[in-house]
């Protein structure tokens, strides 16, 4: 059972490593200290909640950055608090008897589930099959009788790279097939395990869910644009931007807002939190954000190193960036003025003044 | 020898409304460009000539000026004089059809009559009323952009837009109108001017049009 699960992965965290890792979970959520010997109380003492962690169209990056980041603190203090019943990459259970761990939670207990992955939804479903049934169909079985719903990475909350246009498989997020649970969002690709862990931690505490932004996801992590608490914000309100990657503007640490950053249109904590115990983040090591954290970001954030998406002309197979056709249709118009003037000119010049 | 008559036809307001919608939207245009690929890139530090924060404050300068213009008009579609009220730019009366026909038989130099009437040609009404949705719609995305975490317009925002990157999109590509337009109206508004001796061009400034003695 679960135990045995937790066991054969990780040993139990000892105490050092615990109180650091609430800790930083309290940091991210953004609780005073006096907040956190309530949070080691409630991690250690609580009846550890049921997770079960449905994998659908996804890379696996989600659970790999959770587990295998350079935070053994993070991923032994997540096993430690939760009781993870079903989980295809890291149970023991194989075959039949993981099918049972899942019917069982799903069927007896109290649980929250977690979804990794999206779910494609078109010619029934059939893109993605886990023990012969699809995707919808086993998400359809278990969402309902789930507590609450956290639906980790971009794949899960937004669709992601499935859904990317023209979307083959009808790719599509947890919230659009699931309605009348409370659903948390941590999109990301992959998302800040802090952001996972403290929601975690939230509902372990508080007994009840983050507050949620209106795309549902928790304000703690997504309250703010990357580009309202970015290190180099300074150098894009002074007007000094790097041009290409390699100047000399790059290697003076400038905003890189010219060669795409997606700061300004991102909500997520990056700049804050930080990444894998060495603090670092894109843009500090001078790679503009991508927007990662956003929906449809594959389809609104590329070209990756440009400011805006390009235009497509529908059956004409022009794709251009806005300015340039911009500047066309602009100029035809010009030109169509002029063409306007000089046919009346003419026709003046032929017929003569017109009676007043 | 043709006489005239003087005519009131565009209130104080209205006239308010067009220089302060124009005149910000020229500001609006320029720092928008600025906004999108900022031409001064400098490497002297610690000058505090902030050039980006300085555009971007005239952009909202000129957007609350944009947005009071665009409220005004609301008003003036409803409560204006007759020559400002929605129903007389709307194809939806025999005469106001009539006009629009005629007027594009006039602007393609197919015929010579000119409808006469006391206000907006129905072509003109219908590219204004469109030029003030869209303008609705960059005062929606740009302050979904300035203010994104407050709820009416987090709220506006993704109904419309879905993202913010989506929004700075439109935002942008719809900038392009505002150009076409303002090269096609004051080309057409010369035009007229030329071929009408109604006064087009000051009754901009004036509110009065001349008219045929009937
Ligand atoms: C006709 C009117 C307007 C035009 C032509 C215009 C044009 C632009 C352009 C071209 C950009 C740059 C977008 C990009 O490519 O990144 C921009 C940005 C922006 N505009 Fe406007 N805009 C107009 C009205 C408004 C209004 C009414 C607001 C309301 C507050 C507004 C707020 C903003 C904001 C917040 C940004 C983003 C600035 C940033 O994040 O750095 N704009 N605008
Ligand atoms: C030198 C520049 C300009 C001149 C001389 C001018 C002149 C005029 C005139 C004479 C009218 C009334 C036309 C009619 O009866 O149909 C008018 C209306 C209008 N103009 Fe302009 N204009 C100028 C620039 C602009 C610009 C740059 C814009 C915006 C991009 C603009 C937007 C409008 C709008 C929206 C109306 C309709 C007013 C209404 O809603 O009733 N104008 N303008
Ligand atoms: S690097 Fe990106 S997030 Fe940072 S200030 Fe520049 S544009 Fe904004
Ligand atoms: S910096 Fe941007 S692209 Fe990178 S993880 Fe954060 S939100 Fe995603």
């Amino acid at each position: 059972m679960a135990d045995t699960v937790n066991n054969a992965v990780e040993p139990r965290l000892d105490r050092r490593g615990f109180l650091k890792g609430c800790t930083m979970a309290a940091a991210a959520l953004g609780l005073s200290e006096a907040m956190i010997p309530k949070m080691v109380e409630a991690a250690a003492s609580a009846e550890r909640p049921r997770v079960i962690w449905l994998h659908f169209q996804e890379c696996t990056g989600c659970t790999e950055s959770l587990l295998r980041s350079s935070h053994p603190d993070l991923a032994r203090l997540l096993l430690d608090i939760i009781s993870l019943d079903y989980h295809e990459t890291v149970m023991a259970a194989a075959g039949h008897q993981a099918e049972q761990n899942l019917h069982e939670t799903v069927d007896k207990h109290p649980f929250l589930l977690v979804v990794e992955g999206a779910i494609p939804t078109k010619d029934n479903g059939i893109y993605c099959k886990i023990a012969g049934k699809t995707a919808m169909d086993i998400l359809k079985t278990v969402a309902p009788k789930a507590t609450a719903i956290i639906a980790i990475g971009t794949c899960a909350t937004f669709g992601g790279v499935q859904a990317a246009a023209p979307n083959p498989t009808g790719a599509v997020g947890v919230q659009d097939l699931v309605s009348g649970k409370p659903i948390v969002n941590i999109p990301g690709c992959p998302p800040n395990p802090v952001s996972f862990l403290g929601t975690v931690l939230h509902y372990l505490t508080f007994k009840k869910l983050p507050a949620l932004d209106k795309l549902n996801r928790p304000l703690f992590a997504y309250g703010r644009r990357i580009h309202d608490h970015c290190e180099r914000r300074a150098h894009f309100d002074e007007g000094r931007f790097v041009e290409n990657f390699g100047d000399q503007g790059h290697k003076l640490g400038y905003c890189l807002y010219k060669v795409g950053c997606k700061g300004p249109e991102t909500f997520s904590n990056c700049p804050a939190v930080r990444f894998n115990d060495v603090d670092v983040w894109p843009v500090s090591v001078g790679h503009g954000c991508v927007g990662c954290t956003e929906p449809n970001f594959w389809d609104t954030m590329t070209p990756f190193y440009e400011r805006l998406p390009n235009v497509k002309i529908p059956a004409t197979g022009i794709i251009d960036s806005a300015d340039r056709v911009g500047k066309t249709v602009l100029g035809v118009t010009a030109a169509a003025v002029g063409i306007h003037a000089v046919v009346g000119i003419g026709k003046r010049l032929i017929k003569g003044k017109s009676e007043e | 020898m043709a006489t005239y008559t003087k005519h009131h036809c565009w209130s104080l307001l209205l006239r308010l409304f067009h220089w302060m919608f124009a005149l910000s939207i020229v500001f609006l245009v320029v720092t928008g460009f600025y906004i999108n690929d900022p031409w001064t890139n400098t490497m002297i530090e610690g000058s505090a000539a902030w050039p980006m924060a300085n555009m971007r404050y005239i952009h909202y300068l000129a957007a609350y000026v944009f947005s009071a213009a665009v409220a005004i008009r609301l008003f003036l579609y409803i409560f204006g004089n007759a020559q400002e009220r929605i129903l007389d730019i709307l194809p939806v009366t025999g005469r106001n059809i009539n006009n629009l026909f005629m007027t594009l038989m006039q602007y393609s130099y197919i015929s010579d009559k000119h409808d006469e009437r006391l206000g907006h040609n129905i072509l003109a009404g219908l590219a204004y009323l469109f030029t003030f949705i869209a303008a609705i719609v960059m005062i929606i995305s740009g302050f979904y952009m300035l203010f994104p975490e407050a709820p009416f317009w987090e709220g506006w925002g993704l109904a419309l837009f879905g993202s913010q990157q989506f929004a700075r999109y439109l935002h942008h590509i719809l900038m392009w109108w505002f150009m076409i337009f303002a090269v096609i109206h004051i080309y057409l508004c010369v035009w007229n001017d030329v071929k009408e001796p109604e006064g087009l061009i000051s009754s901009i400034f004036t509110g009065v049009k001349f008219k045929h003695k009937a």
